[in-house]
C-alpha cells in the first residue's frame, strides 16, 4: 500500500514538475540560467561561471592570496578534489566530500603530512549532500537520498548504495541538496524552485526533512527559492539558513538572505516577495511583503550564499564561539562581482547580527574568481576546512595569537 | 603552449596548462575514427576539431566515469588520467574545424533555422552556434550524429552534463529534431573565439 502510495506521488510529482508557471512572455523555455531575463536584458553578456572539468594542480593554487584576519593563517590542506563540496566527518577521522556537476563523492583519510583523497562514487546526479551518522554516510542527490553503511572501513571497496527515500522531484534546476542531521536526528534538505523566478509547485522551493529510515517526510519551511546551506544554533538549536535569491531583476536587487527558521511552516516569501521588502514584478501583484518572514540579513545581491556552520571551538578567539560562518560562492548575474567571499555572523540578542568579511581574495587582478569558497567545516582543534568547488581544493585555516 | 582565457565576456581560463602538442601525441589512437585533426569522415561519428577545450574535457571525464556510455568509446576513456583529458581537449581545440559532408535537405535547412533561436540553443551554444566552454560546436557537425545526440536529449536517454540539453529538447517534435540536425549539418563551423 505504502509503494503504490509513492508510485502515485512520485508520478505527481513529476507531472507538477511540468505544470509549474512560467511569466508569460516565455514561448519555449530558455536554458534555466536565463528564464525570467526581462526583454531590456536579452543582450547581457551575464551567464554562469562554466565549471572547470578538472581540479586546479597544487602549484596553481594562489593559498597566499586568501586575505584573513589578524592571527588567522589558510594553508592548502587537500588538492585534486574535482568540484570539492560540502563535507561531513566520519567517526574514525574520514572527511567526506560531495561535488556537484562532477558527480563524485570522496573520502579523504589524513596521513597527517598529508592527505589521500579516493573517490568513493562516481557518476551521481549531483550529489551535493552529505552526512554522516553511526557508521552510516548518506548522500543526497537531486532525485534521491542513498546510503553506505559501514563505509570507514571500506574506503577501498565501498559498500553497495542502498535508498533511503527517493519520493523526490528529478528537476534539475536547483535540485542538488545540501544535506544535514538536525538536533532531532532528522535529515534536513532542501528542494529548490525548478526556476529562477515562476510559481513552483507546492511540492518545491521549501526545506524538507525525514528520518533516516526514510520515513516520515514533511515540509520545515516554504517560500525558499533554494537553499543549499543550513545549521542550528549550538544553544538555542535553531535552524538558520541561507537562500539564493532570483536572477535577472538587476545588478544590486534582490538581495540574498540568512534566514532563522526556529519554527515549522514559515514562508519566507518567494516567488511573492523578495529579500523581505520588494514584491516580484510578475508574481508580487496582490501580495504584500509582510505576509512573509523577512530576512535576517541581506546578505547582499547575488553573493550566492552556500555553507552556513556555527563555530564551536576553542582555537580561535573567544568572540568567535557561536557565530556562523557563511561561504559566498559569488556572482555571476551581476557584472561587477559579488561574494567570493566567507563571512561571519554574530547574532547578539535585542541587536541586529553583526556581519563581516572573515576571507576574501578569491578574486584575480582582472577580477575572475581563481577559487570559489562554498562550504566549512570545523576541525577536531578547532580549526575551520573551507572547500573550494572551483579549484577542486580544502584549505585549512587556523589561528595563532 | 597554454591556452589562454577565453574571451567571451565572463568565461574562464582553463583550470590547469594543458599541453596542445602532447594532446597530438596523445590522441593518436583517436585518429581512427575521428582523424587526425578531428575533422572525422564517419559516418555517426563526431568531428572533434575546433571543440571548446572545457566542452572535449567534459565528455571524456563522462566517458570515463561512465556516465556517457558508448561501447566504442569507452575502451580508450577508462584509463585517461586528468592530465591526458586536458592534453587531447587543448589539442582538439586548437584543430581547424571542415564542415562535414552530410546530405541535408535544404527545405529542412529552411525549417530548422528558426529553431535554433525559438529553442534557445543560441543562447549557450552562441548565435553562430560554434559553443564556448561547457558548449559544444554544433555547426557543420555530421549529420547523423547530430540526430543521434537530438533524439537521444528529447528521450531522456543521452548524458546530460546538468540537465540543461534534457530539458531544452523536451519540447521538440521529431520533425523539429531533423529540421534541427539539417540546419546545424549544413553550417560552416568556425572556431570559438580566443
Amino acid at each position: 500500500m505504502r509503494r503504490n502510495v509513492a508510485i502515485v506521488l512520485t508520478a505527481l510529482l513529476l507531472g507538477a514538475s511540468a505544470l509549474w508557471l512560467m511569466p508569460a512572455s516565455a514561448q519555449q523555455a530558455p536554458p534555466a540560467w536565463k528564464q525570467g531575463q526581462p526583454a531590456d536584458l536579452a543582450n547581457s553578456p551575464l551567464a554562469p561561471v562554466p565549471q572547470p572539468p578538472a581540479p586546479k594542480a597544487p602549484g596553481e593554487i594562489p593559498v597566499d592570496k586568501i586575505k584573513l584576519p589578524a592571527g588567522f593563517k589558510a594553508s592548502l590542506w587537500a588538492s585534486g578534489v574535482n568540484n570539492a563540496r560540502a563535507m561531513t566527518w566520519g567517526d574514525k577521522g574520514t572527511l567526506f566530500v560531495s561535488s556537484r556537476v562532477v558527480g563524485n563523492v570522496y573520502a579523504i583519510v589524513d596521513k597527517g603530512n598529508m592527505r589521500e583523497v579516493k573517490t568513493i562514487a562516481k557518476g551521481l546526479n549531483q550529489p551535493n549532500g552529505v552526512a554522516f551518522r553511526n557508521g552510516t554516510l548518506y548522500i543526497a542527490e537531486i532525485h534521491r537520498i542513498t546510503k553506505m553503511e559501514g563505509i570507514e572501513d571500506k574506503l577501498d571497496s565501498p559498500p553497495a548504495m542502498t535508498v533511503v527515500y527517493d519520493t523526490l522531484p528529478k528537476d534539475a534546476p536547483h535540485g542538488w541538496k545540501y544535506l544535514a542531521f538536525g538536533p532531532d536526528g532528522k535529515l534536513y534538505f532542501n528542494i529548490g524552485a525548478p526556476c529562477n523566478i515562476c510559481i513552483p509547485p507546492d511540492t518545491h522551493a521549501n526545506i524538507s526533512r525525514v528520518n533516516p529510515d526514510g520515513t516520515g517526510f514533511e515540509y520545515w519551511a516554504f517560500g525558499v527559492r533554494n537553499s543549499v546551506g543550513f545549521d542550528w544554533h549550538p544553544v538555542t538549536k535553531e535552524l538558520y539558513f541561507a537562500t539564493h535569491a532570483r536572477d535577472w531583476m538587476g545588478e544590486d536587487v534582490p538581495s540574498d538572505r540568512f534566514d532563522h527558521a526556529p519554527t515549522k511552516g514559515l514562508h519566507f516569501g518567494f516567488p511573492y516577495c523578495h529579500q523581505g521588502d520588494i514584491l516580484d514584478p510578475e508574481f508580487g501583484k496582490g501580495h504584500s511583503c509582510g505576509e512573509f518572514a523577512a530576512p535576517l540579513i541581506k546578505t547582499g545581491p547575488h553573493v550566492a550564499g552556500n555553507g552556513v556552520m556555527f563555530y564551536t571551538g576553542s582555537m580561535f578567539p573567544a568572540e568567535y564561539k557561536n557565530r556562523a560562518f557563511l561561504a559566498q560562492r559569488g556572482s555571476w548575474n551581476r557584472t561587477q562581482k559579488s561574494g567570493y567571499k566567507v563571512m561571519m555572523v554574530t547574532l547578539r540578542s535585542g541587536d541586529v547580527p553583526k556581519y563581516e568579511t572573515f576571507a576574501e581574495g578569491f578574486l584575480d587582478g582582472g577580477g575572475q574568481p581563481w577559487g570559489r569558497p562554498v562550504y566549512t567545516t570545523q576541525m577536531k582543534d578547532g580549526s575551520i576546512l573551507l572547500a573550494d568547488d572551483y579549484a577542486g581544493a580544502i584549505y585549512r585555516i587556523t589561528y595563532q595569537k | 603552449m597554454l591556452l589562454g582565457a577565453l574571451l567571451a565576456t565572463g568565461s574562464a581560463a582553463v583550470a590547469s596548462a594543458a599541453d596542445p602538442e602532447a594532446g597530438r601525441r596523445k590522441a593518436a589512437p583517436c585518429a581512427a575514427c575521428h582523424g587526425p585533426d578531428g575533422n572525422a569522415t564517419i559516418p555517426g561519428t563526431p568531428s572533434l576539431a575546433g571543440q571548446p577545450a572545457y566542452f572535449t574535457h567534459w565528455q571524456l571525464l563522462k566517458y570515463r566515469d561512465g556516465r556517457r556510455q558508448d561501447a566504442q568509446m569507452a575502451p580508450f576513456a577508462v584509463n585517461l588520467t586528468d592530465e591526458d583529458m586536458g592534453d587531447l581537449a587543448a589539442f582538439y581545440a586548437a584543430q581547424a574545424p571542415r564542415q562535414r559532408a552530410s546530405v541535408v535537405d535544404t527545405a529542412r535547412v529552411t525549417a530548422g533555422e528558426p529553431l535554433a533561436k525559438q529553442h534557445h540553443c543560441t543562447s549557450c551554444h552562441t548565435p553562430a552556434l560554434t559553443g564556448q566552454n561547457q558548449v559544444p560546436l554544433l555547426a557543420g557537425q555530421d549529420l547523423a550524429y547530430l540526430q543521434k545526440l537530438l533524439r537521444g536529449f528529447r528521450d531522456g536517454t543521452a548524458s546530460d552534463l546538468d540537465g540543461t540539453m534534457t530539458m531544452a529538447a523536451r519540447p521538440l517534435t521529431p520533425e523539429d529534431v531533423e529540421n534541427l540536425a539539417h540546419y546545424l549539418a549544413s553550417l560552416t563551423p568556425t572556431p570559438p573565439p580566443r
